[in-house]
């Protein structure tokens, strides 16, 4: 028998794979974080071309909130450390607002004139003074519940950053400030700047943790599972190799790693030593049952037999994961190229490098359960399944019809994130924050309408106020303000109770107009300009609401749009809730997209490959299972499909499929041999059942690493990953053998 | 002992020779504003102008206002009356620049017929929501700054003393809105063709410019056109004298606040 060509020319095998190895490092060394997830999204989403349009006229909006908690935050020393910082803020160029009590402005009537001021124009000294302060706050609107709580118990400083400074300063500048005023209040930060900022300290904490405990995890399973060193290291260099390769791709390309891109060399510990698993579990099997053989036989012999499968194993599961390139979010695509490209570099190891490091190896003590007829636990195991799949098929699919049942109920529950909030853990301060915000302030979402026209028009105005009474009847809705609001205040600063233009928008222009030059003569001109642009052209409304689920972002939408829709003003509805409503809905769509990509590719190599239609189908059915069951899973188990979580399924397509085609190629190999269907399962079950359950076990527990991520995100589709890598080798090993025993297909004899 | 009375005898003449010479300089400084500043002060007037506000787009709002300013019993009362544009003709401002006290400010709005008092104590807000603030509408309390004559330097060809006007503490820069300010002011006839004022970090803020002045019978001069330009966000704002009348001959009775609008 001639020798294989990576025999052959082993050296030059070693040597190559070595240097591309070797330069892979390089680029390695220079991979960025970036966890701002926004700047993923496309371009071309409307939501962002709508927030872009906004931006365009009345600045970006990039706020972080400084939360002070106090028993009650009118008092001498609380007031005094916020006037401080504010004032701070105030001078610095990295801000181009900044709001708080001493920012903010108090609009009324006093003595026949009309009196623009500070909310706190000064501390007050005595419990007199106090109470008149907390009665003017608790009749502004444009401050309390948005600036102070309801109960006195919390305040804010809003600052927005003017756009030139990265997070890491806008941190700096506001900690440094917090430390060098300080006080007894308990503060807490809130804004995406702060959320990035955690998430990209998480995510390195996470690669530096995750990968050496992952690599180290891995090589005890393969030492375990062999009881023989080259056993485990082959697989573990196929591994260690393909990551450094699979990195290497995001600086290549141009990228930077997200949240996502953590999975990747997680992912890579998991699938790549696939391969190099059932090279050594071949290897050893023909070892021990034909021990006259020669190591370069052997090896030989392994490599021959398995380049088919491998390839097709590998090939599916790299179809899997490309079905993460329809994805909508750019990490998501570039995680399907980067680990598409790290599974073939570990496919061409597993054929090449590692059998030309095995052929120089001596052939050392193989452990008995290897060919097939050992007595472990494993072994025992693969033997009851066997007996159990042959005589009784129909009753194991009657079970796995059951359990499909009664997870498929758990769909009616299965939800869509609606944000990313919960990126942190509960307890996370940021979440703590969230839930102040939520609970004293009104909410965190915000939805923008921009008005286009005259806005001095009373109309307008009049329009623009009524829609704000509306959504302000909606219990979600927290707060509505525009230059309406505004213009309403006035009207109450300027006239007297008992006026007939008192606390309404007035009926003329020239009225509307006056207000404001009486304002521009009392207040700061930049105080409407989150309200109004320069020449009165275009005015834009925020509506501050809170929504936990996608059903109440809908909600609170739907009405903004059914109120403005005749209204010719009214243009645009912007805001980051919208953005983050759409992100949900493109996750949910490339789930659903990737999903049927990935199964209806698989279907049709299933079909090329065994030349059967049967074959298709038979083998489709665990991956159908699985996902099925997932997804019922998910509801029953109140984990939300988000950004990560909608990873999943592509990937367990790939992997899962797998486990069904080791199996028919050996229920083929052992049908060519004569057997009967009975024998040939039972066979393969007892043969390369060990190798694909030690294979599943060891992706299991690659990814079991996970559990140690900082991000509740991660372990979710721990949990969800290992189940379905379960579902899919119990699907494999019972569901396909009972399925086959049924309806033996004809295609195990062509 | 001896020693130690001598030395601080010499140190005290030290100190002595060291207040004087600053103090020379400042007060050379101080005199050279105060000149600049009564060179162009009119205690009666009237004129017509036109303020323009451009944004960092250059989009622009033209506002036409008529002033009168007579001083009664030292107070110099100003009427500022909209004209144009159309939605705030009539629209009425009255300003008492109280001398210790803060201003006394009213507005009457035409659409309402109504006058509503403003209460402002803050010199460095907008002036209508331009680049101009108030600050600029009314003469400069002198005793509010340090002086510190810099070196000469010529402006388009016009010989100029520079003199650096200081806040003098933390409370007058949050009043006028600015740190300091430098003066270019004409040798010989002290006419201040620019000023520069730095912001509270003390970064150069904004930029005025005073051209076309014209010699009033009096003797004095009067600038017909002040650009002021903000240097951080691009904004600047113009007022232009349409036209100037020496003496206002408005009656006191004219600069109260039941008048306006009649």
């Amino acid at each position: 028998m001639k020798d294989i060509k990576v025999v052959k020319y082993k050296w030059l095998v070693i040597i190559s794979t070595l240097l591309l190895v070797g330069l892979a490092i390089i680029p390695v060394f220079n991979i960025q974080t970036n966890s701002d997830l926004e700047s993923y999204l496309p371009e071309s989403m409307p939501s962002r071309i709508n927030d872009v349009k906004i931006e365009e006229i009345f600045g970006k909006s990039d706020p972080m909130i400084i939360l002070f908690e106090s028993s009650d935050v009118l008092n001498d020393s609380t007031l005094e450390r916020i006037r401080s910082l504010s004032k701070e803020f105030n001078r610095m160029k990295q801000f181009d607002m900044v709001m708080s009590l001493f920012d903010s402005k108090n609009i009324k009537g006093e003595n026949g004139s009309m009196v623009v001021d500070p909310v706190v124009k000064r501390i007050p000294k005595s419990d007199k003074r106090k109470e008149k302060l907390r009665n003017e706050i608790k009749e502004n609107e444009l401050v309390y519940k948005t600036i102070i709580s309801e109960d006195f118990r919390y305040t804010t400083i809003i600052l927005n950053s003017a756009g030139n400074a990265s997070d890491e300063v806008i941190l700096a500048l506001i900690n440094d400030q917090l430390e060098a005023y300080p006080g007894n209040e308990k503060v807490t930060l809130f804004g995406l700047p702060y959320m990035r900022l955690e998430a990209n300290e998480k995510i390195t904490r996470d690669l530096m943790i995750l990968l050496p405990v992952g690599l180290l995890i891995m090589f005890l399973f393969l030492i375990i599972s062999f009881k023989q060193k080259r056993g485990a290291i082959l697989p573990f260099l196929v591994v260690a190799f393909s990551i450094v390769f699979a990195m290497a791709i995001i600086p290549i390309a141009g990228w930077e790693m997200s949240i996502i891109g953590v999975l990747i060399p997680i992912m890579m510990i998991a699938i790549a030593n696939n391969y190099g698993i059932h090279f050594v579990t071949r290897y050893q099997e023909l070892s021990a049952s034909h021990p006259e053989m020669s190591v370069k036989e052997i090896v030989n012999n392994t490599t021959r037999y398995l380049t088919k499968p491998i390839i097709l194993t590998g090939l599916t599961t790299i179809v899997g994961v490309s079905g993460l390139i329809t994805h909508i979010i750019l990490p998501a695509k570039q995680m399907g190229v980067a680990t598409a490209i790290g599974i073939a570099f570990a496919l061409v190891l597993s054929l090449a490098f590692v059998p030309a490091i095995a052929v120089m190896l001596k052939k050392g003590k193989i452990p008995e359960s290897s060919s097939g007829k050992g007595n472990t636990m494993l072994d025992r195991m693969l033997g009851g399944i066997a007996k159990v799949t042959t005589s009784k098929p129909r009753l194991v699919i009657f079970f796995f019809v059951t359990f499909l049942i009664l997870s498929a109920f758990g769909l009616s529950r299965f939800e869509v994130a609606a944000d990313n909030n919960k990126l942190f853990s509960e307890k996370h301060p940021y979440n703590q924050t969230l839930r102040v915000a939520n609970k004293e302030f009104g909410g965190t979402k915000i939805i923008n309408v921009l008005f286009d026209g005259d806005i001095k028009d009373p109309a307008v105005l009049e329009r623009m106020d009524q829609y704000e009474e509306e959504l302000k009847n909606l219990p979600e809705v927290g707060n509505v303000n525009s230059i309406a609001t505004v213009i309403r205040i006035m009207s109450r600063a300027i006239n007297d109770p008992q006026d007939a233009m008192y606390d309404r928008i007035p009926d003329s222009r020239e009225a509307v107009a006056q207000y404001l030059v009486l304002y521009a003569m009392s207040g700061d001109p930049a105080d409407f300009e989150n309200f109004v642009d320069f020449d009165y052209t275009k005015a834009l409304m925020t509506i501050q609401y809170q929504a936990a689920d996608m059903q109440t972002l809908e909600k609170v939408e739907n009405k903004v749009r059914e109120l403005i829709q005749d209204d010719e003003n009214a243009s645009i509805v912007g805001g980051y809730s919208l953005v983050e409503k759409e992100l949900s809905e493109a996750v949910a769509k490339g789930q659903v997209n990737s999903l049927i990509f990935a199964l209806l590719v698989i279907f049709i190599l299933l079909i090329i490959i065994f030349r059967s239609l049967s074959a298709g189908l038979i083998g489709s059915l665990p991956l159908i299972f699985t996902i099925i069951s997932m997804f019922g899973l998910m509801g029953w188990l109140g984990i939300e499909l988000n950004i990560v979580t909608a990873l999943l399924s592509s990937i367990s397509i790939g992997l899962g499929v797998d486990y069904s085609i080791h199996l028919f190629w050996r229920i083929k190999h052992e049908v060519a041999k004569k057997n009967s269907y009975t024998e040939a399962i039972k066979t393969s079950l007892r043969t390369i059942g060990r190798g694909i359950t030690i294979n599943a076990f060891s992706v299991i527990i690659g990814f079991s690493v996970l559990f140690l991520s900082s991000f509740p995100y991660v372990h979710s589709f721990a949990i969800l990953i290992i189940a379905s890598l379960f579902l899919c080798l119990v699907g494999a090993l019972i569901l396909v053998p009972a399925i086959c025993m049924l309806s033996r297909p004809k295609f195990f004899k062509k | 002992m001896k020693k130690m009375k001598k030395l601080l005898k010499s140190q005290g003449i030290l100190l002595i020779i060291c207040f004087i010479s600053i103090n020379a300089f400042s007060q050379t400084a101080r005199e050279i504003s105060e000149k600049a500043s009564d060179i162009i002060n009119f205690k009666s007037m009237e004129m017509t102008s036109t303020l323009k506000i451009f944004d960092s787009k250059g989009r622009v709002r033209v506002r036409q206002i008529v002033t009168a300013t007579r001083e009664f019993d030292q107070i110099p009362k100003t009427i500022i009356k909209f004209t144009s544009p159309a939605d705030v003709k009539g629209t009425t401002m009255l300003v008492y620049d109280n001398k210790t006290e803060d201003d006394d400010m009213w507005i009457y709005l035409p659409a309402l017929r109504k006058t509503r008092r403003i209460v402002s104590s803050e010199r460095g807000k907008s002036f209508m929501g331009s680049e101009f603030t108030n600050a600029d509408m009314v003469k400069p309390n002198m005793d509010d700054f340090n002086y510190k004559l810099l070196p000469d330097a010529t402006l388009s060809g016009k010989e100029c003393w520079i003199v650096e006007t200081i806040c003098k503490d933390e409370d007058i820069e949050d009043a006028n809105g600015f740190s300091r300010q430098v003066y270019w002011i004409e040798k010989g006839t002290y006419l201040c063709h620019k000023i520069e004022y730095y912001d509270l970090d003390n970064e150069l803020h904004r930029i005025q410019t005073i051209k076309d002045y014209r010699k009033q019978s009096d003797g004095g001069y009067f600038a017909f056109f002040l650009k002021k330009e903000n240097i951080q966000n691009g904004r600047k704002s113009t007022m232009k004298i349409d036209e100037f009348l020496e003496n206002s001959t408005m009656p006191e009775s004219a600069f109260s606040p039941t008048a306006l609008g009649k």
